[in-house]
């Protein structure tokens, strides 16, 4: 007759994505240069920032780096004392290249294999958000084969077929105690894959400046069939069936860029970049599970994204042949509205600044080093679905190092 | 090498970076205000010493609200908090109920733990002719910063002879029942504090409620504003400072609205669709003076106990007219002390509401800071709380606020209480003690 209908609602997982999880490490020359490179032609990574500009390379090269990324993120919940501190793990974009064409022919292939969004975001079990986050992990690597023809010795153009490859783990506590009075948890884990495209066009003006366009088309990647194992205390069980698939399709938004290149003398270059980040089609994030119950019930939950962009600037100067010294820096605006930023990327309007070194070790072979380091502004947040107020502060720290060899 | 060296000195700079923590600038919780918090004490009853699930206990009384302030408080300048605190051998109190199980429906089966603080029972006279028996505990010698009693009302805390009728009571008592004399106000002032909270007033409605209004009787409102100003006075006599709280609508609670009458109907419908109505035995008048009371078929206005055997109901009861199932027919109404009903209920308000004139008005008169709980647990019953990305309500079990016994408080309940307080006394007082962090206490325990 006591009649109680366990209506544990709202207990579960939502991930949300924002421009922290926009990685913005295409290659180690152009992060050195503030992550400029689309109105540059650099080397093979111009297949990421500008399928355009690959026709313009002057040779055939393969290369392959790594930007291992430590984000450091505090929230102080409002009204007390306390701080929490995300886990010291380090998260590993990568970024390989392969760009050939016939010598002196009009036209060049290349692949792109590349980490455009990701995120290690580790908080803990015992935090003040455990029941909002505990920790996600999350990459979205690309594949992209690409094509790009020059039309004539001033303009080429480019285009690529992406297909992305996502792979989540995300870890929420469930209010549910057991005997002990630990907490439960909710755990989704799976991998999707989706489709998307991109296309450039890069121009050489008579004034000698260089001009890129290039767009990176939205690629939803979505979670057929999800791992969502909760752990809850056995009287639980039957409103939480294991095991249990999710559904969830993962918005990776389109990117507009414009580069220029400007080239004082001739052992500088500088270079201008903006681009224009479509987050809005980030509206809500949705989980379909495959079992539901009265208790799990699927979840819909606003996310309501607004468009982000960034401005970049970039130098490199040579001073000698084998050696090249870079640096840079850049803005962007929040994706995150007020009232909806999330501790999975406590998202907030950012400036970076980075350095780079440039070693040819042969003939052939190029060794360069990047270094970037971004803040996140200081944003006191009261997350309205979670209720969940506090102020976040992040820094991330992102070395990195890749060889080109180049023939 | 050159260039190893090179990779070297970068990532040595890298990793000397990695370790520059982002810090941000946190409520500095330097201020204690106007107030003075190194001796506080904590007056009240049930809710006040960390009763749960139907007993005292040391996980209970660890997770009581004056607790969890007090350990915000150490870091304003707070000092030690001492609770008479069950020994762990004898961790489990008075006994309390724990979820057995949840039956296939999601009925929770609960568990009677058993006392293992219990020293005795005696029978103490009441007047010529009544008596009580008491249950005594073990005796608890030791500083006392909570003094919550479960079990007491505004109405005894200034009776010199209480201490011999409630055991929880003559636990801190240096005598034993029936020797002792000193009443409960007497005894919580007698050593020197600074700051004080005092929640006492809910059981003089409470207990009527809980009694389906059978049994015991509502606190006159006088009476209520003559002993409230009289505590309140002895309290503030050396100046100190203090924070009360308003008495919660004891109908918001899912003691009187988790076994209702439209769920019994249900079910009785379901084995025999010919019955029409449940009947109670129920007052006729919410007025004072007419205390008739009468059978009549129940509505959804009135309120079912929690602790209702269901099974009672449609059991044959011998009457004049023959056997007859009980509480179907207007001969065999579900009896008085298991329903709260409509008219009692609205007794039961009236009165809480009174209460609560008089707490708000002898704070304000004293410059006492209002932790306004009848307002916020309201809130609750009304919207819900999220916090933490936790949902909490009113509701049994599920709601995650209440413990088993559908009256008391969770730890995560008592923590949530504790932050309502502590936002009152830095309201009033301009102190800026931190609020407590509701994720780390638990709410009902499942097996």
């Amino acid at each position: 007759m006591r009649k109680i209908l366990l209506a544990l609602m709202a207990m579960l997982p939502a991930v949300a994505f924002s421009q922290g999880f926009q990685v913005n490490l295409g290659g180690q020359k152009q992060i050195g240069m503030g992550h400029t490179g689309t109105g540059l032609v650099q080397d093979g990574a111009s297949v990421f920032f500008n399928p355009g500009a690959v026709a313009m390379l002057p040779e055939n090269s393969i290369q392959a780096g790594i930007s291992p990324l430590l984000f450091k993120s505090v929230f102080n919940p409002s009204g007390t004392d306390a701080q929490y501190r995300t886990a010291n793990k380090v998260a590993t974009p990568f970024s390989a290249y392969a760009v050939w064409g016939p010598k002196a022919s009009s036209w060049k292939l290349g692949l792109g294999v590349y980490t455009p969004f990701g995120g290690l975001t580790d908080w803990g079990n015992n935090w003040q958000g455990k029941y909002v986050l505990q920790s996600l992990d999350l990459k979205a690597i690309f594949f992209q084969p690409t094509l790009s023809i020059k039309l004539a010795d001033f303009i080429s153009i480019g285009g690529g077929f992406v297909y992305s490859h996502g792979i989540v783990n995300l870890k929420r506590a469930i209010p549910v105690a057991d005997a002990n009075g630990q907490d439960g948890q909710a755990e989704l884990k799976g991998s999707g894959h989706g489709y998307g495209w991109n296309a450039g066009v890069f121009m050489k003006t008579e004034s000698g400046i260089t001009v890129g366009i290039s767009y990176r088309s939205k690629a939803t990647t979505t979670i057929e069939s999800g791992n969502a194992i909760f752990r809850v205390p056995s009287a639980l069980q039957s409103s939480f069936p294991q095991p249990n698939t999710f559904r969830a399709g993962i918005p990776l938004p389109s990117t507009t860029s414009l580069g220029l290149g400007f080239y004082p003398s001739k052992q500088w270059t500088l270079a201008l970049d903006a681009n224009l980040v479509a987050w809005h089609v980030y509206k809500s994030l949705d989980f379909d599970y495959a079992q539901n119950t009265p208790t799990l019930q699927d979840t819909h939950s606003p996310r309501l994204y607004r468009d982000g962009f960034s401005l970049r600037g970039g130098a490199e100067y040579k001073p000698v042949t084998k050696w090249a010294i870079r640096g840079g820096g850049g803005y962007s605006s929040t994706a995150a509205q007020d009232g909806y930023v999330t501790p999975e990327v406590p998202d907030a309007n950012r400036y970076y600044l980075t350095a780079g070194l440039g070693y040819k070790v042969a003939n052939r072979l190029d060794l360069d080093l990047s270094f970037e380091y971004e803040h996140l502004f200081k944003r006191t947040q009261t997350n309205i679905e979670a209720n969940f107020a506090g102020t976040y502060k992040s820094n991330v720290y992102i070395p990195g190092v890749s060889l080109t060899y180049h023939w | 090498m050159n260039k190893i060296k090179h990779i070297f000195l970068l990532t040595a700079g890298v990793l000397a970076l990695g370790a520059c923590k982002p810090e941000v600038d946190t409520l500095v919780a330097t201020t204690q205000g106007t107030a003075d918090f190194s001796r506080y004490i904590a007056v009240g009853n049930s809710l006040t010493s960390g009763f749960a699930d139907g007993g005292l206990y040391r996980e209970g009384q660890l997770n009581s609200f004056p607790a969890i302030i007090a350990e915000q408080m150490k870091k304003v300048g707070g000092g030690e908090f001492t609770q008479p605190l069950f020994t762990e051998q004898q961790a489990d109190g008075s006994g309390y109920l724990m979820l057995k199980s949840l039956s296939a429906e999601g009925l929770p089966v609960t568990q009677q733990i058993a006392p293992a603080a219990v020293r005795g029972q005696i029978t103490v006279p009441t007047s010529a002719t009544s008596t009580v028996n008491v249950t005594l505990y073990t005796k608890y010698t030791g500083d006392i910063n909570n003094y919550g009693v479960p079990g007491i009302k505004l109405l005894t805390s200034t009776l010199p002879a209480y201490g011999n009728l409630n055991g929880y009571f003559e636990r801190l008592l240096p005598n034993s029942a029936p020797n002792n004399n000193t009443s409960y106000i007497d005894f919580v002032t007698a050593k020197p504090f600074t700051f004080f909270s005092n929640w006492l007033g809910n059981n003089d409605a409470l207990g009527y409620a809980t009694a389906g209004g059978a049994s015991d009787e509502l606190t006159d409102k006088a009476t209520f504003s003559a002993l409230y100003n009289q505590v309140l006075n002895k309290l503030t006599m050396g100046g100190q400072k203090g924070v009360v709280a308003t008495i919660p609508d004891v109908t918001s609670i899912p003691y009187f609205n988790t076994v209702t009458v439209n769920a019994i109907l249900a079910t009785v419908k379901k084995a025999n669709p010919s019955v029409q109505a449940l009947y109670i035995n129920a007052r006729v008048s919410s007025e004072t003076a007419n205390t008739t009371y009468a059978a009549r078929p129940a509505t959804a206005a009135d309120l079912v106990v929690l602790t209702f055997p269901t099974s009672k109901i449609g059991q044959p009861v011998a009457t004049p007219a023959g056997n007859l199932p009980y509480g179907l027919t207007p001969l065999t109404p579900i009896e008085n002390q298991y329903v709260l009903d409509v008219n009692e209920a609205a007794r039961a308000r009236d009165y809480v509401a009174s209460y609560n004139t008089t707490i708000k008005a002898v704070a304000a008169s004293k410059g006492i800071a209002v932790a306004d709980i009848y307002t916020f647990l309201n809130g609750i019953k009304q919207n819900g709380l999220v916090e933490n990305g936790i949902n909490l309500s009113s509701q049994y079990i599920s709601g995650g606020l209440f413990s088993l016994d559908g009256i008391h408080l969770t730890p995560r309940g008592y923590a949530v209480v504790a932050n309502e307080f502590i936002k009152a006394i830095n309201k009033q007082y301009g102190s800026d003690i931190p609020q407590a962090n509701i994720s780390a206490y638990r709410g009902v325990k499942f097996p």
